[in-house]
């Protein structure tokens, strides 16, 4: 509700309760009061705002006076009086309209009258009189119950409710004693008026001091209110009992007599209606572009400089319009005027810049005010422009487009972009609000509320209110309304600069929002309205068009670089100087990468992508980083530590070394032996290698021999030409001579291609059989970090021997199923968990090596069946012993220690005559079982024959020797560990468990099945089953009498 | 905040690893795969504390693999915005700091360091000083942070207020 508004109802309440007081003073009724609330017949005599009233209106009848002595015509008066309250009274750019005149001055004098009359009457009025009686006779004639009872009567109702409603909560009885508030048939009724324009607060005014003036006469008003609201042109609102009473009291009203006729009643259920708040959405913005619609200024362009919504006016800045030949002042003669109003029908004085010398010249006068000159009671500014209010209704705000001319004459270029910017506003759908967007009022009554976006529709925006009483939603239009962001807050950048980028607000300013931007670690600054809430992470900045973050770019044909910024427009390129460069998309081509280039560290380590590397000089000395992009001898890298160019930083080959190394000397090894398994180069074996080298390089070519069609596919990464999965890349898997089982690397699936609908894709592999046999099949069925992984000698373990085995009968059985295992794909994943087992829980201390070759024989065929083999049937001991052993250690430890070229599983199956124990033990050479407590016989081919053969229980282990007590000479002896074999145990021994799963164990062996022994194992039920089969070559007769607990 | 909560997971193993040690393996693998992982729901594993139940496998059809419902219970560390923890300085630049709070690593912006301290990158180690250098923040220091935001995976961000020890 404006402030005339509601001034006008309060001088009305105000009255009211003046005498509310003075009754309740009286008689001190506490009933009859809230009957009086009903703006009855108010009668206060003093009003202090009538007295106001009155003088300001016998002001204005004095200056009318004046204005009639100085200036004879009644029509020149007339625009005279315009002139000389444009300040005070709404402009209405000369609108003509003469009967008005009269009638404004009638209701001076009439009101004039009314007020002298008024001041005469002192005393109670009637009314008063009268409602006294009533209460007293309320009070007289009922006897003291009787006016109990009327009282519980009155007051219980309420009661009543309230134990009604109790339980039903506060929003029910909140709604009910919302609506006992609605108008009902018993209250009085509401008639809406014609009123004349304009002129509605003025008339409910008026209708207030006519009440006043009559309450004390023959026919009092008996109206009950007026209501003028703001946003009601040309009507106000009576309410009264009767119809009569409003015709009544507009009797005479000069400005409601288009109303005295005819009066609308207001249905009761629309009472509620008119009070209604309802903002008014002129929808004018200072800087916006208007046009007049009337007088002297019609069609003329206006730029508006402020908006007094509670006036109905605006402040307009416009170029005055004029007449420099009509002559002012004292050089006026009756001649001149007499012109001027003829010319004034004939055309209107052109549109220009104030002159004040020229209006000094024609006898004007011109008195400055600040930065203003005023000249006939306009402001006009330094620059010629004026300044003058006017009303809504005079203006045209809608589509309003100022030609290029009229900017001009307004000169206001830097103002421009902002007219610009105002005038498409409304045209088109101008803000970023979205649903779920908080935001806050920042204009109107409800500046500071907060809130949240429930929907938006073009320019409205629907939001949920966060306050504790505003429980519905609530509309705005979007220019209300700004967006509000706490620290913290996780927002995408919508427009500008770093237009896609998110990032993380650390900091909230009027206007200015800075954020840490996800994808590159910079701070940003921004303007709130760009910005939104968002919770999923940057992926959008990081790609433009072709080129995405973090790609390497060609610059020129010489440089490259790596992008390490997109903005809108351009990107910023690290080059391999190390230099960022600014350039557009245009100017850059995509540098094709070849996915396995690889260069030489400062020690000749191949450096791929996405090794990591350390860097040992230059000017990123120390640190260290994953290398992104190769480019000859430039390498680009990435570090989280680094905060520049989103962490990326570029230096030479020679600056860096591969991190961890276990790489190796891969590179030269290759480069030297060519297809030799690379692990048998590897520094853990120095000695193994020639040999074992040898050896798996005649294996490998054996095995190559039959299978060569296939191989030469498997492990390609091949894509499907034809065919529904045509497009598809996949990695083959098994192929045959017409068809080849593909992995996709999309869908974990794989599938058979016909092979002539599939094209090998990238370059083959970079180096010998083994490597096409393993790279692709492990790296692609992994992740690709674990294709480090395939470089270390584990997979060699596996390979060499099995091609290798190929030549001896033994290893042909492992061409059964057992074998498989360890050449599927599936083999990679229990590598990669088998790598991550040493820094697991694990209860039993045992290595990967030696676990897993327990798991292996204790459910391998081998051990559990009779092996088909010759060596199974000729010789159990044998087969007890070498075969599974054998069977284990070369193709299922990923230990490099397990696997020597030695090996049993090659060596006893070539032909060497070994004994079958001492096969057996061969294999424990190669395994760390040793243990103290357990009994040991030292071999036969020992150097002190006294020693060998001897049996004896270790009692400490250093080094490569082990203390070793000889209960037959009752002494110790060191003794070199491999001279060493342990006791096999027989039925019913303690044993102690020295390989596998539970090494370290102790137990009794309860039996002995075939080449399995039951263990009845002690200790902790939960880390150890009670009852274990374990190997017999697992197990050591321990020394009596020790405890058991190990 | 630190929870101990009963979670669940799904084990899938080889077919190789089917024998006696069974459980042992799932349990071992359930340890590898879920400790030291970090979700934006639960937050950061620490510690499995309890395997509760491995229900029944699951061949799956046409590979062999095995998927092992496990329900287990576990401590994590979950952080909350708002939340008041203890972090160990890790870097120091003129954008802010680095820490840590456990496995979570964390931004602190020079625009939550309170105003009057500054970054001074040429005294070794670089650091953060008030004026009255009185409180310098430097790596390896113990700060007390409030945290402003968190992003899923890994790192929050940070807001600082003081504290050294």
């Amino acid at each position: 509700m404006s402030e005339v508004h509601e001034v006008a109802l309060q001088g009305v309440q105000g009255a009211v309760k003046a005498r509310l007081n003075r009754k309740e003073g009286g008689h001190g009724s506490g009933s009859e009061a809230e009957e009086d609330n009903r703006v009855e017949k108010s009668g206060s005599e003093e009003e202090p705002e009538g007295e106001d009233l009155n003088s300001e209106i016998e002001e204005d009848d004095y200056d009318e006076e004046e204005d009639e002595e100085d200036e004879g015509p009644r029509s020149k008066k007339k625009k005279k009086k315009h002139d000389r309250f444009g300040g005070f009274i709404i402009d209405e750019a000369e609108v003509d309209d003469e009967p008005e005149e009269e009638d404004e001055w009638e209701e001076g004098v009439q009101e004039i009258g009314i007020v002298s009359n008024e001041m005469d009457e002192l005393g109670p009025t009637a009314r008063e009189i009268e409602g006294r009686r009533r209460g007293n006779v309320l009070w007289d004639s009922q006897k003291e119950d009787e006016i109990e009872e009327y009282l519980r009567r009155k007051y219980a109702d309420e009661s009543i409710a309230a134990r009604h409603f109790g339980d039903g909560g506060e929003d029910m009885s909140d709604e009910i004693t919302q609506h006992t508030l609605l108008p009902s048939v018993k209250d009085p009724n509401l008639w809406m008026i014609r009123c004349r324009m304009g002129e509605e607060k003025n008339t409910a005014l008026l209708l207030m001091r006519k009440f006043i003036a009559f309450q004390n006469t023959e026919t009092p008003l008996q109206i009950k209110s007026v209501i003028s609201p703001e946003t009601v042109k040309g009507y106000i609102y009576i309410e009264a009992f009767k119809h009569a009473h409003i015709k009544q009291a507009i009797e005479g009203v000069s400005s409601l007599r288009g109303g005295y006729w005819k009066q609308k009643l207001v249905p009761i259920k629309e009472m509620t209606d008119v009070l209604r708040v309802v903002k008014v959405q002129t929808g004018l913005r200072p800087k916006q572009w208007v046009r007049l619609k009337r007088g002297i200024y019609k069609d003329d362009i206006a730029q508006v400089d402020y908006v007094d919504l509670a006036q109905n006016q605006v402040h307009l800045k416009l170029l005055p319009r004029i007449d420099y030949t009509r002559l002012r002042g004292a050089l006026r003669n009756t001649q001149s005027q007499d012109n001027d109003l003829k010319r004034k029908k004939g055309r209107r004085p052109p549109a220009k810049p104030f002159d004040s010398q020229a209006i000094r010249e024609i006898g004007g006068e011109v008195t400055s005010d600040g930065d203003f000159l005023i000249f006939e009671g306009n402001r006009y500014s330094r620059k010629g422009f004026l300044y003058k209010n006017f009303t809504m209704s005079a203006i045209v705000a809608d589509g309003v487009k100022p030609t290029l001319s009229e900017l001009e004459k307004f000169e206001e270029s830097p103002e421009g972009v902002d007219i610009e910017v105002a005038t498409t506003k409304d045209d088109a759908v101008n803000h970023t609000f979205s649903t779920g967007d908080n935001v806050e009022v920042c204009s109107g009554e409800l500046i500071n509320l907060q809130g949240k976006v429930i929907s938006v529709d073009g320019n409205m925006v629907l939001m949920m209110p966060k306050h504790e009483e505003l429980t519905e939603p609530l509309e705005f239009q979007a220019n209300e309304l700004q967006k509000y962001f706490r620290l913290g807050d996780h927002v995408k950048v919508l427009a500008g600069r770093y237009e896609g980028d998110t990032g993380l607000i650390v900091r909230v300013e009027e206007n200015r929002i800075v954020l840490f931007s996800d994808l590159t670690m910079h701070e940003l600054e921004v303007l709130p309205r760009d910005l939104q809430l968002c919770t999923d992470m940057a992926t959008g900045v990081d790609s433009l068009g072709q080129f995405q973050y973090g790609d390497l770019v060609q610059i020129d044909t010489q440089k490259v670089g790596v992008i390490v910024r997109l903005e809108r427009e351009n990107f910023h390129v690290l080059s391999m100087e190390g230099k960022v460069i600014m350039c557009k998309p245009q100017a850059l081509h995509k540098k094709k990468e070849n996915r396995n280039n690889y260069a030489l560290d400062s020690e000749n380590n191949t450096i791929q992508r996405r090794d990591m590397v350390n860097v040992i000089d230059g000017m990123h000395n120390g640190r260290k980083g994953e290398v992104k992009h190769i480019y000859r001898n430039y390498v680009f890298l990435y570090s989280n530590q680094h905060l520049e160019h989103g962490g990326i930083f570029v230096c030479k080959t020679r600056h860096i070394q591969l991190a961890g190394g276990n790489k190796g000397a891969d590179s030269l090894a290759l480069t030297n032996t060519g297809f030799m398994s690379p692990r048998i180069s590897s520094p853990m074996h120095p000695s193994g290698g020639a040999r074992g080298g040898g050896r798996g390089g005649r294996g490998g070519g054996g095995g190559m021999g039959g299978f060569r069609r296939d191989r030469e596919l498997i492990g390609k990464t091949i894509r499907i030409s034809k065919g529904p999965f045509k497009g598809n890349i996949g990695i083959v898997k098994d192929a045959t001579a017409q068809t080849a089982r593909v992995e996709l690397h999309t869908s974990c699936k794989t599938i058979s291609v016909d092979r002539g609908r599939i094209d090998i894709v990238g370059a083959p592999a970079r180096d010998g059989s083994w490597t096409s046999y393993r790279t692709p099949s492990h790296g692609g069925a992994q992740t690709p970090q674990y294709s480090l992984g395939n470089k270390t000698p584990l997979y060699e373990g596996n390979r060499t021997p099995h091609y290798g085995g190929g030549q001896t009968p033994l290893q042909d059985g492992g061409k059964t199923p057992t074998w498989d295992p360890s050449a599927t794909p599936g083999r990679p994943d229990d590598d990669n968990y088998l790598e991550d087992d040493s820094f697991t829980k694990s209860n039993a201390p045992f290595t990967p090596n030696t676990m897993y070759g327990s798991d292996r024989s204790s459910y391998s065929p081998y051990d559990s069946t009779p092996s088909p083999t010759g060596y199974n049937s000729s010789s159990s001991a044998y087969a007890a012993s070498a075969s599974p052993a054998s069977g284990v250690h070369s193709y299922g430890s990923p230990s490099p220690t397990s696997y020597s070229p030695r090996t049993p599983g090659s060596g006893s199956g070539g032909s060497s005559p070994y004994t079958p124990s001492n096969a057996g033990h061969d294999v424990l050479n190669n395994t760390e079982w040793y243990t103290t407590n357990i009994e040991v016989r030292v071999k036969e081919n020992h150097g002190d024959s006294g020693l060998a053969g001897q049996i004896g229980t270790i009692t400490g282990i250093s080094g490569s020797t082990c203390v070793l007590f000889l209960p037959m000479e009752d002494r110790c002896v060191n003794v070199e560990c491999e001279m060493l074999v342990p006791v096999r145990p027989s039925q019913g021994d303690q044993v102690k468990v020295i390989m596998g799963d539970y090494r370290e164990a102790v137990g009794e062996l309860l039996t002995i099945d075939q080449v399995e022994g039951v263990v009845k194992l002690a200790g902790d039920m939960d880390t150890v089953p009670d009852v274990q089969m374990i190997h017999l070559d697992f197990l050591a007769k321990m020394q009596r009498g020790a405890p058991l607990d190990g | 905040m630190f929870y101990h909560i009963s979670l669940e997971h799904d084990i899938l193993l080889h077919p190789r690893y089917f024998g006696p040690n069974l459980y042992d393996i799932v349990k071992q693998k359930l340890y590898t795969e879920v400790e030291g992982t970090c979700t934006g729901k639960y937050g950061f594993v620490i510690a499995v504390t309890n395997i509760d139940n491995i229900g029944a496998g699951l061949i799956q059809p046409g590979q062999g693999f095995v998927v092992y419902p496990v329900k287990y219970k576990a401590i994590v560390f979950r952080p909350f915005k708002g939340e008041v923890v203890d972090a160990v300085v890790t870097q120091v630049n003129k954008v802010g700091m680095f820490a840590e709070i456990g496995p979570l690593s964390c931004f602190i912006s020079h625009h939550s360091i309170p105003a009057d301290m500054e970054h001074c990158p040429n005294v070794q180690p670089a650091c953060y000083k008030s004026k009255d250098e009185d409180v310098v923040i430097a790596v390896d220091d113990v700060i007390r942070c409030k945290i402003v935001g968190t992003r899923d995976q890994r790192s929050t961000l940070k807001y600082l207020n003081t504290t050294q020890g």
